[in-house]
């Protein structure tokens, strides 16, 4: 990688650094991918950049043949801890490194970064991973009712109008017009805060089409990350999205690599305005044959397919099966959208067990109906 | 109670944002004081030992093409509003390249001031922006806190030097000691001191003017190479000067026993 590829590569860590503490490294034959998903499910960021990106691009399967003929893959998870800090400084990448090099060696579980850098210097970073099969959404952009193509510099414009505070903003779009304006809980003091909206025409989009009249809410703080992202690549950031409550997607496409951020969005209905629908993620096994172990592997037949759950299922935050589910994980959560579905979860019992399988069952009833697409996490140890 | 304004001269609003700006780096919350013919932003810090006050006048005609405003009574024709006022400089700030600026008060379910901007774009739909930035009213019977403050007599006035060039000055010496001492006479010449134990330094300022003096008696008795004096605390002079945006066309500093204004 050479120089301003660097901080393209910088920068998309930094975005996804916005959106969780961690880092999973996928490379595939398509190119190398990098996700984040946050700790409430509410925020996922995946970047993909593609082989040509890179000056020489090498990825290997390790072929481990076992009972069941699993093709295994990297499957690497970085602290944003340990690898942030490495590509923090992007004006002095850029100044002095004229070379980087990551590679991993999965016997000793780290990746390796080499920074060929001016004078004869040579920094090299070694960073341990953890093995973590990596989430994937799912998402069909191209079923959103909405879809708003527009570039980085007036989205900044709109951006300005916000305190860094601002947790949540809200988009508002009808054919004629776009407006985008703070969004405050009720919680928070509206005597003093500044409440602030900017109305933009359909003509300042590169693309635009309305579907629906509708209003979503989000986070503030993942589009910030999204927006310097694309103001560094100089690409348009495509908004996709229908109606609230179901997840929104942020995608910029450029020759070299391609990035999608899916957001959740606040549900509408009064009755539900304490469990916002989240986005669900599973783990898709796209070059392997169904999760045996999991006694819900029934399902999983249909799991390449992206699944639809009806909104009338209350979908709770599906959780990490790394840890029993408990409420305390519930607490850390930063995102406020998950604030308010806390009280609703502390009601529920605490086995783990309960909550993943409502939805479960709910989904084998419901066929293809129209909604968000839900993807269900799948147990990849036998420790079920 | 009614208030409308608005501000199309690029300039005029520029220097609108500046004296805001200013304003918010001075204190956290502000007053501002709306009559017919101006426009005051009132800071008073009551603090017992050294508290920064200050009274801000601007002539509406200056800045606003339009401006209409009911007070609270036919008697009372003021309205007294009470801001934080970051939230007005930021507002401001997206202003940049407005076409046209207006001010209302509003009430959404409480009161507010509401900055509703049109920007230029590049195309031809222009773009509006619009802020709500919550205000208390302030009752009548605290206006009397409120007043224009009345310069006291002073023993001595005399031009500041370019400001810039006094917050360097006092800026370096922040770090030595926590007091100012500012000696002025009648003769044009400023000193800037600061004494510790251990180093005691003086900036002289020479060839300011002085203002002509409002009682001439006071004056008269005066040797005009004698320096008045007064201490001050180091920080609120740099918070002062820190402040300055708006380039004055003078700027006096007024001894008197008591108070430096």
């Amino acid at each position: 990688m050479c120089d301003e590829r660097q901080s393209v590569f910088g920068k998309a860590i930094q975005a996804l650094s916005r959106i969780s503490d961690e880092l999973w490294l996928d490379p595939s034959e398509k190119g190398l991918a990098l996700r984040s998903v946050n700790s409430c499910r509410s925020a996922y960021g995946c970047v993909l950049f593609s082989p040509v990106f890179f000056q020489h691009y090498q990825w290997s399967t390790s072929v481990k043949m076992n009972d069941t003929d699993i093709i295994l893959n990297l499957n690497c998870r970085l602290g944003m801890k340990s690898i942030l800090p490495i590509f923090r400084c992007l004006n002095s990448l850029e100044k002095n490194v004229e070379k980087c090099k990551i590679f991993t060696r999965s016997d000793k579980c780290k990746v390796v970064i080499q920074f060929f850098c001016r004078h004869g210097i040579k920094k090299i970073h070694n960073v341990c991973f953890q093995e973590s099969q990596p989430l994937q959404v799912i998402f069909q952009k191209n079923m959103c009712a909405n879809t708003l193509v527009i570039q980085p510099r007036v989205l900044a414009e709109a951006v300005v109008l916000f305190t860094s505070s601002q947790e949540e903003v809200t988009l508002a779009v009808t054919p004629l017009k776009v407006c985008i304006k703070s969004s405050n809980e009720e919680s928070t003091d509206l005597t003093n805060s500044v409440y602030s909206e900017m109305f933009v025409g359909p003509d300042e989009f590169d693309f635009f089409q309305v579907g629906i009249d509708t209003e979503i809410t989000f986070c503030f703080k993942e589009l910030k990350g999204v927006l310097i992202f694309s103001e560094a690549i100089h690409a348009p950031i495509a908004i996709h999205f229908d109606f609230p409550g179901k997840p929104m997607a942020l995608s910029i496409d450029d020759m070299l690599l391609e990035a999608n951020f899916i957001l959740a969005t606040l549900a509408d209905e009064p009755s539900r305005a304490s469990s916002p629908q989240t986005l669900c993620l599973s783990q898709k096994q796209k070059r392997s044959e169904p999760i045996h172990s999991n006694s819900k592997a029934g399902k999983n037949a249909a799991s390449k397919v992206p699944e639809y759950i009806s909104r009338k299922v209350e979908l709770k935050r599906l959780y990490s099966d790394e840890t029993p589910m408990n409420t305390s994980t519930l607490e850390n959560c930063g995102s406020p959208l998950m604030k308010r579905a806390n009280k609703d979860l502390t009601e529920v019992p605490e086995s783990s067990g309960d909550i993943s399988e409502v939805p479960e069952s709910s989904v084998s009833d419901t066929e293809e109906v129209p909604g968000s697409p839900c993807l269900r996490k799948l147990r990849e140890d036998t420790g079920t | 109670m009614k208030f409308r304004a608005k501000i199309v001269d690029t300039a005029c609003l520029n220097h609108f944002t500046r004296v805001s700006n200013m304003i918010a780096k001075l204190a956290k919350t502000c007053t501002l004081r709306i009559s017919p013919d101006k426009l005051n932003f009132v800071l008073s810090d009551k603090v017992a030992n050294g508290g920064v006050s200050m009274w801000c006048e601007l002539e509406q005609e200056n800045f606003f093409s339009e401006f209409q405003m009911e007070g609270v009574s036919a008697e009372n024709n003021e309205i007294y509003l009470e801001l934080t006022s970051e939230n007005l400089s930021r507002a401001l700030k997206t202003a940049q390249n407005a076409r046209a600026l207006k001010i209302k008060l509003t009430n959404k379910h409480f009161p507010c001031l509401t900055i509703s901007i049109e920007l230029l774009s590049m195309s031809s739909s222009s773009r509006v922006v619009t802020h709500d930035i919550p205000v208390k009213v302030i009752p009548r019977k605290l206006w009397t806190d409120l007043q224009e403050p009345t310069v006291p007599d002073a023993d001595v006035s005399i031009y500041l030097p370019v400001l810039k060039t006094m917050k360097s000055v006092v800026e370096k010496m922040k770090n030595i000691s926590s007091h100012l001492i500012i000696e002025a006479n009648l003769n044009g010449e400023l000193n800037l001191k600061i004494e510790t134990e251990l180093v005691c330094v003086t900036t002289h300022f020479k060839d300011l003017g002085n203002p002509p003096l409002a009682s001439e008696n006071a004056s008269q008795d005066r040797n005009s190479e004698q320096m008045a004096e007064v201490h001050i605390d180091i920080r609120k002079l740099l918070q002062f000067l820190a402040g300055q945006q708006v380039n004055p066309t003078k700027a006096t500093c007024t001894d008197e026993k008591r108070h430096c204004s």
